[in-house]
């Protein structure tokens, strides 16, 4: 099936990147020993769209990743969220551009234990010292299901019920752009699936910006776009895609 | 396993470091101590030895006077008796000797050294036989006449006197004007131990310093060819019965064990505080080697699972105890060299001159550090390593758990019981009478108790002690307050060993404030006079000659004044100070609270006695009891009077002509007034001054400076016990530094998501910082409250000792308060920053 690079994703020009790189390279070591991460990408993460990044191990996919969430910097090339070029921010607006900014879902570990589920779910805005809407924290606390579950500790919940307060922390500021790292990793496949219905939900029906590296191709499928990666460079995009044609390209790799 | 164990000490050499200094601090301070003493111990035994090297045989009285106060009194001897041991064959020169109170004025006109807390200001008598004479002379001449005197090299380098100066020197028979003719040095010393020496001629010494026709004992040097042992034989047998005639080596012997013996309680006061910071690491040592074992408990299990015994895991974590005990006890005992010197410098602060030579380290001091740093670091491991070894392999499998268990029933359980028992024998120990032991009982078993419940204390108290942080520090705060309550035995026990410095803090100032209150209360009940003219002195260390009394006394000013003077003597049997007054005069200036009988009848062979002591007695007025004095030996007494004892008076009271028939010296140690009707105090003070001038030792106070002068010396030996429970502080901070790191360590993915959620470092810092804080005043709230306990039990059982009224010094408990929260801040700076700096996404994706 060779649908995705005879017919392009449709253009959505009018939808302005919530994120983007620019000729970003990672360059491990130096000298002979020397290994690129990243050789110079050009990637743009739409707004209000579900975007899955996808690869063999050591393709870049985490590297790019980290490098546009403001976790990892770049060798050279540039990265924006919005207008802003990470490279011009130090560690304290980095830091403060993660928490006004970026909303994270992480594959494991996502929360502070001596937190309850509510002050997990509200720990960006408590660190901005803002208050989180009443009317939007309702809506992402019941979109995920934890109604009843606000005043538990992470160690009194399910895994499933972890990720799902991770997703509502990453959505409860609000944030330009959410990243998740694998976040159904650690899931049954049901319990993944719910986590990822609700991402996609949160995209569709919320507004919300979303990337996600995985190397799932069921898990890819919830998105509206993915973004192959392979030895440091974008090799290929899909945009509506399947579980099989996912599989189908990623074969392609082993080939 | 062995080597394990070895690589893993290498990949922790910080650490290492930081839980070593816990008890290194505490092995230095107690290697400090003991060179020290054996520094000082050994030069004065060089000096004894050598001053009386040349002295074959010394002869004195049998007769002694035990005193609590100070050392035993001895009655002297007739110095006619020189002759007739001069007379013995084999005898080359016997010679009075005198040691007597005598002090320098400088050219300021102060009076020189301070003979209560230093080193004593010694008058004697120039031996003319040169090897019974332990001086040299680096400068002038010998005194002959009896205005002439030689110096020590030390006191005229001090006060710049050079031979020809006039000097003025204080003694019993008052401001004697002398001329200094020569200067001397002892045994190669500027000065014999710190002491200031003046040197008249033997009949001016007799006649101004003891009394003519005694001195302190006769030296006697042998001919040549002559045995001391011998000649001592021969002298016993022409001398009478109650004379002591003992060798030059005998008396050497004595000298220097009788300073051994007061050096003792020097040294055991000092090596109190060595163990109170010992017992302070050992908490540290138990604590890190909890959390470490936790941390490691899945590398344990693998180790177990691919085939280690229990007995190799106990060893392994035993071993690395054993090299922090090795660190411990080597660097402590070199850092010990340089804390002898710190002590030192600290002591002289508060006034105690020690004079010491080179350093000296011992055998027993090196063995000594070496078993307290491996013992304290091994003893403390046991437990935790114990922990470690039963780790079953399976564990390996599971994922790493900390122990954030709550606490088991039996700790409740038996914490309360030990709680309840002790608080019953505080409440048992305070009502009734024979108190003090069972107060002691109680206190260590409300302490005992407070460790056992200190994991089951520690989260609610945290949890209250942190309440105000979340609305202060927001999201920083509200994980500070968390952090501190996760893991209640990591804080109780890190909070612990704050505790017990606080707890010893608290205690000792409440009882420092309770004793000030209480002799000051009983100064104000019980000193009605005008004004005291004071000499400073304590006891035998000199005093005020009596003429300035009797200059007093005469002033028109002046309606009635009495020289009190105190003296050791033996009440039936035992040693108590013996105060004296004129009574007629007395009566005029003070209020005597008499119980029974009257002071009125206190004549000769009259003695009034505390009416508590009476008590304790059986004794009643009209008993007839034996009192012993050093000059008149024993004499027989009837109880006048049953009064009620405060500071001016003593215990123990009876007429100044009774005290001057039985007492040899002639010092007042003050001097009490009451002015003359219509006389206004300025006036009155004016009057006194302008005659207390001329004595250069004599201070003037009225009632509140009275009162003051009598705990000043309290005030030194407390700031004292305060500076050297600072080390055990200091230990408790290093534990809260190094149970924070190791948390933090602990805390990697925690912090590393934190911070990718858009914490910054400065929050991050102040999480860690006010955890600390927590931490700390949870110590500070439990040392406070074990403190206020134990002082107000201890204040409680002493009722009957004088401490009347219990005194709260609050100002100082909030001072301890703030300063132990300021310290948890400084103690978490290390942390913080090793907190702020950690690597985000290394901390994040790592598996």
């Amino acid at each position: 099936m060779t649908a995705t690079l005879a017919h392009p994703s449709p253009p959505v020009t009018h939808l302005a990147p919530a994120a983007r790189a620019v000729g970003a390279t990672k360059v491990y070591g130096h000298g002979d020993t020397a290994v690129a991460a990243l050789g110079g990408v050009d990637v743009e993460f739409h707004a209000q769209r579900f975007t899955a990044m996808m690869g063999p191990s050591g393709s870049g996919k985490s590297t790019l990743m980290h490098s546009v969430a403001g976790l990892d910097t770049l060798t050279s090339g540039s990265v924006y969220v919005g207008d802003t070029d990470l490279s011009s921010l130090n560690d304290r607006q980095l830091t403060l551009l993660r928490r006004d900014k970026i909303g994270f879902i992480f594959q494991a570990f996502n929360l502070v234990p001596t937190l309850t589920a509510l002050e997990n779910i509200t720990l960006p805005l408590a660190l901005a010292g803002r208050r989180a809407d009443p009317a939007w924290l309702e809506l992402v606390v019941g979109t995920v299901g934890l109604s009843n579950r606000l005043s538990h500790r992470p160690s009194e919940l399910s895994g499933g019920q972890q990720q799902r307060v991770a997703v509502a922390r990453a959505l409860a500021s609000r944030p330009e752009i959410i990243f998740g790292d694998e976040p159904t990793g650690n899931l049954d496949s049901r319990t993944g699936a719910e986590i990822l219905t609700f991402m996609r939900r949160a995209v569709e029906e919320l507004g919300q910006t979303i990337v996600m590296v995985t190397h799932d191709p069921v898990a890819a499928s919830y998105a509206q776009r993915v973004v192959f990666l392979a030895d440091g460079q974008i090799v290929d995009e899909m945009v509506e895609p399947t579980p099989e044609r996912v599989l189908d390209r990623l074969k392609k790799f082993g080939a | 396993m062995f080597r394990t164990t070895l690589k893993n000490l290498a990949a922790h050499k910080l650490r290492l470091l930081t839980t070593s200094l816990a008890v290194l601090l505490g092995v230095a301070f107690m290697a400090g101590t003991l060179v020290l003493t054996d520094t000082i111990g050994k030069t004065f035994d060089g000096l004894i030895s050598d001053i009386n090297a040349g002295t074959s045989v010394h002869v004195r009285s049998d007769v002694t006077t035990e005193n609590e106060l100070t050392s035993a009194q001895r009655a002297r001897v007739d110095t006619s008796l020189a002759d007739t041991i001069a007379r013995v064959d084999g005898v080359q020169a016997a010679e009075p000797y005198v040691e007597a109170y005598a002090r320098l004025v400088d050219k300021e006109g102060d009076a020189m050294g301070n003979p209560d807390l230093g080193a004593p200001t010694v008058g004697g008598n120039w031996m003319t036989t040169p090897s019974l004479n332990p001086t040299d002379l680096v400068h002038g001449r010998e005194p002959r006449a009896g205005d002439e005197v030689v110096i020590d090299k030390a006191s005229a380098d001090t006060a710049g006197f050079r031979v020809g100066d006039p000097v003025q020197v204080l003694t019993q028979a008052g401001t004697l004007d002398q001329t200094v003719v020569g200067i001397a040095t002892f045994a190669g010393e500027d000065s014999p131990g710190g002491a200031s020496y003046t040197m008249f001629t033997t009949e001016a010494a007799l006649a101004n310093l003891t009394q003519p026709g005694k001195a302190d004992a006769i030296k006697v040097a042998a001919t040549e060819g002559t045995g001391d042992a011998e000649l001592a034989a021969r002298i016993a047998d022409v001398v009478p019965d109650d004379l002591q005639v003992l060798t030059g080596a005998e008396i050497t012997a004595e000298d220097q064990a009788s300073l051994r013996d007061e050096m003792s309680f020097f040294n055991t006061f000092l090596l109190v505080f060595a163990l109170i910071a010992l017992f302070v690491g050992s908490f540290i040592i138990y604590n890190s080697f909890s959390i470490i074992v936790a941390q490691r408990g899945k590398e344990m299990a693998l180790l177990r699972a691919i085939g280690a015994s229990r007995r190799q895991v106990l060893g392994s974590v035993l071993l690395e105890s054993v090299a922090v005990g090795l660190v411990a006890s080597v660097v402590g005992l070199f850092a010990g060299i340089g804390v002898a010197s710190v002590l030192k410098a600290l002591f002289e602060a508060v006034g105690v001159d020690i004079p010491a030579g080179s350093v000296v380290v011992t055998g027993n001091t090196v063995l000594v550090s070496m078993i307290a740093g491996f013992g304290v670091s091994v003893a403390s491991a046991l437990l935790p390593a114990r922990r470690a070894s039963r780790v079953p392999p399976i564990a390996a499998m599971r994922a790493v758990a900390t122990d954030d268990s709550s606490s088991s029933r039996s700790r409740k359980v038996i914490g309360a019981l030990l709680g309840v028992s002790g608080a019953s024998a505080l409440v048992a120990g305070t009502v009734g009478s024979s108190g003090l032991a069972l107060v002691g009982l109680g206190a260590l078993l409300v302490f005992v108790a407070t460790l056992v419940l200190g994991p089951v204390l520690a989260t609610p108290v945290s949890w209250l002690l942190g309440a105000p942080l979340p609305r202060l520090r927001g999201m920083s705060g509200t994980l500070a307050r968390q952090n501190a309550m996760r893991s209640p035995k990591r804080t109780s026990a890190t909070a612990a060993a704050l505790m017990i410095g606080v707890t010893l803090v608290v205690f000792i100032s409440i009882l420092g404030a309770s004793t000030k209150a209480s002799v000051e209360a009983s100064v104000e009940e019980s000193f009605t006079g005008d004004l005291v003219v004071s000499s400073g002195a304590v006891g035998q260390a000199g005093g005020l000659p009596a003429d300035l009394t009797d200059a007093v006394r005469r002033l028109p000013e002046v309606g009635a004044a009495t020289g009190l003077r105190v003296a050791p003597a033996e009440v039936e049997g035992s040693g108590q100070p013996l105060y004296a007054a004129d009574v007629q005069a007395l009566q005029q200036i003070v209020e005597v609270d008499e119980h029974a009988g009257s002071f009125a009848d206190l004549g000769s062979t009259r003695i009034a006695v505390d009416e508590q002591v009476a008590e304790d007695e059986g004794w009643e007025v009209g008993d007839a009891v034996t009192v012993a004095f050093a000059d008149t030996g024993e004499q027989a007494f009837t109880i006048a009077a049953l009064y009620e004892a405060t500071p001016t008076l003593g215990q123990y009271f009876v007429d100044l002509s009774t005290f001057e028939a039985n007492v040899a010296d002639r010092f007042d140690n003050q001097v009490l007034v009451a002015f003359a009707d219509s006389v206004g105090v300025d006036a009155g003070r004016t009057a006194i001054e302008r005659v207390a001038d001329g004595y250069p030792q004599a201070e003037v106070q009225d009632r509140a400076a009275y009162a003051a002068a009598q705990t000043e010396q309290m005030d030194m030996i407390l700031s004292l016990i305060y500076a050297l429970l600072g080390l055990a502080v200091l230990i408790a901070l290093l534990g809260i530094a190094n149970t924070l790191a190791l948390s933090i360590f602990e805390r990697t993915r925690e912090l590393g998501l934190l911070r990718a959620v858009g914490m910054t470092r400065s929050q991050l810092r102040s999480a860690v910082r006010w955890e600390a804080v927590i931490i700390a005043l949870l110590g500070t709230a439990l040392g406070l409250g074990l403190g206020t306990l134990f002082g107000w039990s201890m204040v409680d059982g002493l009722r009957d000792e004088g401490l009347t009224t219990l005194s709260i010094p609050t100002t100082q408990l909030v001072v301890v308060t703030v300063v132990a929260a300021l310290a948890g801040t400084a103690a978490a700076v290390l942390p913080a920053r090793r907190a702020s700096r950690l690597d985000v996404l290394g901390a994040i994706v790592s598996e």
